[in-house]
């Protein structure tokens, strides 16, 4: 498979799976400032920002936070890039890209939410986010139901998987570090009810553990439960399973794979260690698998993506042929790609503008259907994907 | 025979356009109430539509298209690729005609880029200037010597035609650089099959669906030499490219890898793709780069989207680079004005399709005849493409008419003009109801190197504005399905549906445990009857 | 009387940073041709690497290569062995209604339209039109290469390989290759079909065999009276045994030596060294 079309693929999971656990953790953490009058908005929402790493300015004039503004930033800001409307665009962009890797159901269903989002999200905006949430978690399970009931399970399969639970990974530490929300007068204990619901895990937890929330219970079972979809654990095991797809040789000592070594390193760490212990350093130790997940994503592009950007040529010697000022205006009308970032974007949005079926003036009909124009830069900058964290 | 009076308020009002004075060729209608025998049927069935069912049907295209991501910048706004809901009928017999003379135009074509490219027999035979090669900016000396190993460059052509007031098809464009459109053709189809599939019950349509593996075939027959199992792959400028739906269908289509310039490398004249599983050979590019973009060492060291290298890989004989490097300079408007010596010089056969009739500024007789009847004459800049600079004198102003007299006179050779053809028009749903409408046709054709097959049917573009004759989509034109009918009656479906084998056991699917209601009662019956059992002795 | 001369043309790029990806064309393989016999040829390039050997539309020869690995200096080295004589002349016979005709004009089509190094001119056309007005076009044309000998001075390094003939002749000096330009200019405008030649320059028409010298790439002009024939408008004299022809085109664009694109870099600077050596 193609460099490029497996790292879009990574990042499709990626992108999908960041829009779905963003969506979950607002849609908790919003219900929760409703239901607790007590409770320190302001001051909730920025350990919700923080979490997310959004830079907490507040644009509101008395530079306090509330839900709304949250929401605002996180679920539909389509400056911020790890939004849920800029995550979901993303992966649309991306999957523009790879179309002929995924399969047409995938394509479409994304498609189709990425062209109800606008409606949705004034939706969202006019009765409230819950309805918005919702469209965003079902589309995200139609994407996830398709991904495994319409993709062969293939190396496109597992690069689009390994981006999903790394994605699920990161978030779900990134949720628990920052102890979304201190309980009122309880002290800074985590509200581990709160943090089971983000991840659709409280009512398996009730059914697994038959009583009431207890903070060991549920941080093991948000971290170590072996047969819960979201748990860090089984996100690991999935991904780690994948990448020994990808590559099932084993060498005769250690690990050749280096996002394999990482990621097996983060699992034996949790897996064998009393949680007791994972419990009274819980920073520390979801620090490490925060890292862990940046050193496997790093692996994975090292190996498996490289070079996927477009390259600049510099010209050596006169210029050539073309350089002549030789009128052809079909040269003229291109405008010159640019170096990658936003000037190439725009560049070829432009060309994107042009005619599909570029065509021409029929009176006495002239050439029709122009062809296609050689211009056209990609977007989509692994900068901008990594961007907001 | 169907009641003409009661026909549906979809024709009503259908009246013969007349854009350039003279009446022009409908489609449909021979004359005001009278249908052309190869549309009849369809003209029966689209009367029996109401309204508000022709409108459905409307909303479930754009759904359709939509959802599928077949859409087109419009204004910055995203729109579903414009079908109109009527297709247009070509007869088979006129078909077989027009697909003649457009493998004849391949053939002829082929053979002139093989000799341009070569020793340039046309040339010292002065049946064509040497200027019209040495001095047109798309005759590519870096590509001379790339010698195509099975001969073909022009794997694709789009060859555009126009059906005049006479009723024949003319030809106005030959495309054989990187012709697109064809997606269009399939994918209309498709969307046609599913929204009116009654239609497709009651007419007998050639099939557009095989052009990918033709295409396929095409290419592969074009590998190296010694490269018994080739890998082909269609190189794209990227997704923003206008066409990227194209690049990508039909990569879907052949099951090939689509790759941008950034997966491939050259090394050693040979072309490799970046695959995670490290560099892969690839044989056969079918490229959707122009060819200023292809390769930055010989053409513009700018471009992003190109692959440097590749042109001197094909000359070494390592790649096959489709449609070839250069082709341009066949296909500009100057050169259409020789493909008839072309077609009887190289083929010793006469020209099935005319060109339109066109003037040649360099001559001095024809600049003079030109200048002063400008206004008469469509105007058009030779190597220009995509309808730019381009004059129709009966409506121009005459200061458009003296700029342009200046401009032919300070460089006749960059100039050609023109008879303007009234093109023909067909009904098209316009608000509602139909309308006729200008419209063109790009059929397209393949070439393996044993034939050149053409797409029954091609690409129908429509002006949408009344009188419009500009069929460009960005300026609001239009598409059609193109429908090549084998018979204009009624013929029964071919393919009927396959009967079940029989002595096959068909197992109905397994219903599951038994939590129905029906379950229930059987049990609550079962309860019940041992409740109303006696009681033992 | 001919001489045997052995060329060794090296172009060294040095860049500011490492190079990644390299792919370029080196022209730096004398021709063979009548009055010109290649003996030997060979062309090196460091970092190693294998060229392509073609010719190319204008029977020049061309090694095309690519490097792939990281390097901060690329060398190209062209060395051959050259028999060289004095061309035979050849018919200065044609007369301007034979040079205007439409057929012999349409054969030489592409060395008569103005390219990007030699654009049309109408100061030129003027001077060119009063020259050919009083002369045969065999006078009129060594009348051209002596305009231009009398309009620009010789300064190196006064004009860049982009300036056009135009160019040149507005700031009244150049290089051989400006010189060749302008006179390509002047003879195309008259109606005289002219070529561009580049190659090498032995400097001392009185070297003693084995003595290398340093020499420099060159340039000169061919044209069409009845027969080709080739005049150096930088030196002002026809061409000799100490000529060696490489490749003939258009304008510069058609013969540069080494061309290229490259991934990292930045830019490089270029060291071109030309050693002639008579062998006999």
């Amino acid at each position: 498979m193609l460099s490029r079309i497996a790292e879009s693929l990574y990042w499709i999971g990626r992108y999908i799976e960041r829009a779905e656990d963003t969506a979950r953790i607002l849609d908790v953490h919003v219900h929760y400032l409703l239901e607790g009058p007590l409770i320190d908005e302001d001051l909730a929402c920025r350990n919700l920002l923080a979490a997310m790493g959004v830079p907490a300015a507040s644009p509101a004039p008395d530079g306090l936070f509330n839900a709304k503004l949250v929401t605002e930033l996180l679920a539909f800001d389509e400056a911020n890039p790890s939004s849920i409307v800029s995550s979901l665009t993303a992966a649309r962009a991306n999957a523009r890209g790879v179309s002929e890797a995924i399969s047409s159901e995938m394509w479409e269903a994304l498609n189709t939410s990425y062209n109800a989002l606008p409606g949705q999200v004034a939706i969202g905006r006019g009765v409230g986010p819950y309805t918005f949430f919702r469209y965003v978690r079902e589309r995200a399970a139609i994407m996830a139901g398709l991904t495994d009931s319409t993709m062969s399970r293939d190396d496109a399969w597992r690069f689009l998987v390994i981006g999903r639970s790394l994605e699920r990974i990161d978030m779900l530490a990134r949720l628990l570090s920052t102890g979304l929300h201190p309980r009122d007068g309880d002290g800074d204990d985590v509200d581990w009810v709160i943090l089971l619901r983000s991840c659709s895990a409280h009512e398996a937890f009730l059914r697994t553990y038959h009583r009431e929330v207890e903070p060991i219970l549920a941080a093991e079972f948000l971290l170590l439960d072996r047969l819960f979809p979201r748990s860090i654990f089984c996100a690991v095991s999935t991904a780690e399973q994948c990448l020994a797809d990808l590559d099932p040789r084993y060498g005769r000592a250690g690990m050749a794979d280096e996002a394999r070594r990482v990621l097996g390193l983060v699992r034996t760490n949790l897996e064998f260690r009393r949680i007791e212990d994972l419990l009274s350093d819980l920073g520390g130790q979801l620090r490490n698998v925060q890292t862990g997940c940046s050193a496997a994503s790093a692996a994975l592009a090292a190996r498996y993506f490289r070079q996927t950007r477009s390259v600049e040529w510099v010209s050596e010697g006169p210029g050539i042929e073309v350089a002549a000022a030789d009128g052809s205006t079909r040269m003229e009308a291109l405008p010159a790609p640019a170096a990658a970032g936003s000037d190439a974007d725009r560049l070829a949005a432009l060309a994107a503008e042009e005619d599909p079926v570029p065509g021409a003036d029929g009176t006495a009909g002239d050439d029709a259907l122009a062809e296609d124009d050689g211009a056209g830069e990609r977007g989509a900058s692994p900068d901008a994907r990594m961007a907001g964290r | 025979m169907v009641d003409r009076t009661a026909v549906g308020d979809l024709f009503d009002g259908y009246a013969p356009a007349r854009t350039l004075g003279t009446p022009a060729w409908d489609e449909m209608f021979e004359a005001p109430g009278v249908v052309r025998p190869a549309a009849a049927v369809l003209h029966d069935a689209l009367t029996s539509l109401s309204a508000s069912e022709f409108e459905a049907r409307a909303a479930a295209r754009d759904r359709g298209f939509h959802d599928r991501g077949i859409t087109f910048q419009l204004s910055g706004e995203e729109r579903p690729w414009p079908l109109d809901l009527v297709p247009r009928v070509i007869p088979e017999a006129e078909w077989t005609t027009l697909e003649a003379g457009v493998a004849q135009r391949v053939r002829a074509l082929e053979a002139f880029l093989a000799d341009v490219y070569g020793t340039g027999q046309i040339l010292a035979d002065r049946v064509v200037p040497h200027r019209l090669v040495t001095t047109s900016v798309h005759f590519h000396r870096a590509a001379f010597g790339v010698e195509p190993a099975n001969g073909v460059r022009i794997q694709v052509a789009g060859i555009d035609v126009v059906r005049g007031e006479d009723g024949r098809f003319y030809v106005l464009e030959d495309n054989i650089r990187c012709p697109s459109g064809i997606s269009y053709v399939v994918e209309n189809r498709r969307m046609m099959a599913r929204i009116f599939p009654e239609l497709f019950a009651s007419h007998r349509v050639l099939p557009v669906a095989s052009y990918p593996a033709r295409l396929l075939e095409a290419l592969r027959a074009a590998a190296p030499a010694g490269v018994s199992d080739p890998t082909v792959v269609v190189l794209t400028p990227g997704v923003y490219n206008s066409a990227y739906f194209e690049h990508s269908f039909l990569a879907r289509q052949m099951g090939v890898e689509l790759v941008e310039g950034r997966d491939l490398l050259c090394r050693n004249d040979t072309v490799y793709m970046r695959t995670t599983d490290g560099e892969q050979r690839v044989d056969v590019v079918y490229r959707r780069v122009d060819d200023d973009f292809l390769d930055p060492l010989h053409f513009r060291p700018d471009s992003l989207v190109g692959c440097p290298g590749i042109l001197n890989a094909a000359r070494a004989g390592n790649v096959a680079i489709s449609n070839a490097v250069g082709n341009g300079v066949a296909d500009d408007k100057l050169a259409y004005t020789y493909v008839p010596d072309m077609i009887r010089y190289y083929l010793a056969e006469e020209p099935i399709l005319p060109n339109v009739e066109t003037y040649r500024l360099e001559d001095p007789e024809a600049l003079h005849h030109v200048l002063g009847h400008l206004h008469e004459l469509v105007l058009k800049p030779v190597s220009g493409s995509g309808g730019y600079g381009i004059l129709i004198g009966p409506q121009a102003t005459e200061a458009q008419l003296d700029a342009a007299r200046a401009a032919v006179a300070a460089n006749p050779r960059e100039w050609i003009a023109q008879r303007p053809v009234s093109l023909s028009t067909a009904p098209t749903d316009v608000g509602g109801r139909l309308a006729p409408r200008h419209l063109d046709l790009r059929p397209f054709a393949v070439n393996d190197g044993t034939s050149v097959w053409v797409v029954p049917g091609g690409l129908t573009r429509v002006a949408l504005p009344e009188g419009g004759m500009v069929v460009n989509s960005s300026q609001g034109g239009g598409s059609k399905d193109t429908w090549v009918t084998v018979d204009g009656r009624r013929v029964p479906r071919v393919r009927a549906a396959r009967a079940a084998k029989p002595g096959r056991r068909e197992v109905a699917p397994d219903p599951g445990p038994a939590l129905s209601f029906a379950g229930t009662e059987q049990q609550q019956q079962q309860q019940q009857q041992q409740q109303q059992r006696p009681a033992p002795c | 009387m001919s001489w045997r001369i052995r060329a060794e043309h090296t172009s060294r790029y040095r860049y500011a940073g490492p190079v990644y990806s390299s792919y370029n064309e080196a022209r730096v393989t004398p021709l063979t041709t009548t009055a010109q016999l290649v003996l030997d040829a060979s062309v090196k390039v460091e970092p190693s690497t294998r060229p392509y050997r073609y010719l190319d539309y204008w029977g020049s020869v061309v090694h095309a290569f690519d490097i792939q690995q990281p390097h901060g200096e690329l060398v190209v080295t062209g060395r051959s062995v050259v028999e060289t004589s004095v061309p035979r002349p050849g018919s200065t016979a044609a007369t301007w209604s034979q040079l205007d005709d439409a057929l012999l004009r349409d054969d030489h089509a592409e060395v008569l339209a103005a390219t990007a190094w030699v654009p049309a001119d109408e100061r030129i056309a003027e001077i060119a039109a009063e020259l050919r007005a009083a002369n045969d076009p065999e006078t009129a044309a060594r009348a051209a290469v002596a305009w231009v000998r009398d309009q620009l001075s010789y300064v190196s390094g006064s004009t860049g390989v982009h300036t056009s003939a135009v160019e040149a002749w507005e700031g009244g000096a150049g290089v051989c290759q400006d010189f060749a330009h302008l006179a390509l200019a002047a003879l195309r405008a008259m109606g005289i079909p002219a070529r561009y030649c580049s190659g090498y320059l032995h400097p001392n028409a009185d070297a003693g065999v084995g003595m290398t010298m340093e020499g420099e790439s060159h340039a000169w002009v061919e044209y069409w009276t009845g027969d080709w024939h080739a005049v150096d408008p930088t030196i002002g004299w026809p061409i000799g045994e100490r000529h060696v022809l490489v490749a003939r085109g258009r304008d510069y664009g058609d013969v540069a030596p080494l061309k290229g694109v490259f991934h990292g870099g930045p830019t490089g600077d270029l060291q071109v060294k030309v050693n002639l050596t008579r062998l006999g």
